[in-house]
């Protein structure tokens, strides 16, 4: 198992390697510049080649059962100190943070969007109840443990959660890592597309908010730490948002809409 | 939980933070290589990454400490919270901490995080097959929905108050 495991760092020092000898990558879509960076590139080979099909002779050793618990067991260990830098990037721009602070607040209240758009677009596609898990809000933590409690994992409800947890888990950070830079060509401010990637999980953050810096290097302070302020907000705020304001709204607009389907 | 040898958990945080700004140094001298014109390694990255590793542990030991208290707020909020409020507090308080960790290149702290999350998947890809495509569609509509959501107020907000 020793051994195994200085594979497995071999192996991260050289996906690292060649994630940044790729390095950035911008592809120009007419108006719209998707930028790739480097980390896109590690997520991407890592996972690729974690697919059964690669998963032979030495790479079977690489991604062994214990390596591939260890870093999702201590996935969140390695994540500290990417948390402990927003602290820093926070301090020096705390007095501008606290003077648009009910901007942080209002801002959080986007999170609904997940019911007020997805909703509708999943019952139109046919779901029902597995629309209820899947729309409440970007399907971490939060959602995960209010959904298990109140309908059970095993429930249609709860296969929704864990079917927006699983795919938000492999693709949000690439997910939001292009939609980001997608808006800001759309005309968005970079300051409110800094705030709206605290979307509750920090590696989705990541993704938005380090596109926004590779684009607009000469305002990474100021997209990073508002960024990580409403970061830190929505954690605090999130479960609020969630049973006060996101189970109403998805109860009363999930009934108004299947009553409408049926007549 | 397969344990190794019986370390003490936190030695085993202390261990693996160690890791991760090693890491981190890696990735940023590895970035010089490629292109000289980015961020430089000297004595204050040192500096950084030791404060990032300090603010981790610290963090760690908040969190450990609240959970055996009964308040839920405080009990379910996440570590990766307490780290970034322990080192916004110290970097409001001495400004050496705010020189020293932006002497680490940011871009540099996130490939290997996300080299460590596309391995923790790993397992998972299969579990997509559970999934049906309905639910993908969904999800890309649930993503666009709570980022739009957030951008279209914050945008407003910074507009009706003049910034």
């Amino acid at each position: 198992m020793k051994r195994q495991l200085i594979f497995l760092l071999l192996f991260v020092l050289f996906v690292i390697t060649t994630a940044e000898w790729i390095g950035f990558q911008n592809i120009t879509i007419g108006a719209i510049t998707i930028t790739l960076l480097p980390l896109v590139f590690a997520i991407l080979i890592t996972m690729v080649l974690g697919m059964k099909f690669f998963r032979q002779g030495f790479m079977k050793q690489i991604y062994s059962k214990a390596n591939v618990s260890f870093a999702s067991k201590y996935l969140i260990f390695i994540m500290l100190p990417l948390m402990a830098r927003y602290g820093a990037d926070v301090a020096p721009q705390i007095n501008d943070i606290l003077q648009v602070g009910w901007v942080f607040i209002i801002q959080d209240l986007g999170n609904l969007g997940t019911v007020l758009i997805g909703l509708p677009i999943a019952v139109f596609i046919g779901l029902r109840r597995e629309a209820i898990g899947a729309t409440l809000g970007i399907g971490r933590e939060g959602e995960l443990a209010y959904i298990s409690e109140k309908y059970t994992l095993e429930s249609k409800e709860g296969r929704g959660v864990l079917s927006i947890y699983i795919i938000g888990t492999l693709f949000g950070a690439l997910f939001f890592s292009i939609f980001a830079p997608i808006l800001l060509d759309l005309g968005l401010r970079p300051e409110a597309l800094a705030m709206a990637s605290g979307v509750g999980s920090s590696s989705m953050m990541t993704g938005a908010s380090s596109t926004l810096v590779a684009r607009l290097p000469e305002m990474e302070s100021t997209i990073l730490s508002y960024a990580a302020a409403s970061q830190l907000l929505t954690s605090f705020l999130g479960t609020f948002t969630m049973i006060f304001l996101a189970v109403p709204l998805q109860r009363f607009m999930y009934k108004t809409l299947v009553r409408g389907d049926q007549s | 939980m397969t344990e190794k040898q019986g370390l003490p958990s936190y030695v085993k945080y202390a261990l693996i933070l160690l890791l991760s700004i090693t890491l981190i140094l890696f990735t940023q001298s590895i970035k010089l290589v490629f292109n000289p014109a980015s961020t430089p390694v000297n004595s204050m990255t040192i500096a950084g990454l030791a404060s990032l590793w300090l603010f981790s542990v610290i963090g760690i030991g908040i969190s450990q400490l609240l959970n055996k208290t009964h308040i839920a707020v405080l009990k379910n909020f996440p570590i990766l919270g307490w780290v970034s409020i322990t080192s916004l507090v110290m970097c409001l308080l001495f400004d050496f901490f705010v020189t020293a960790i932006q002497a680490v290149d940011f871009l540099s702290i996130t490939t290997p995080i996300l080299t460590f999350a596309g391995i923790s998947v790993a397992d998972r890809l299969v579990d997509l097959r559970r999934t049906s495509w309905k639910v993908a569609i969904v999800a890309v509509f649930v993503f666009i929905g709570t980022y739009l959501g957030s951008a279209l107020l914050a945008q407003f907000g910074l507009m009706v108050s003049g910034n």
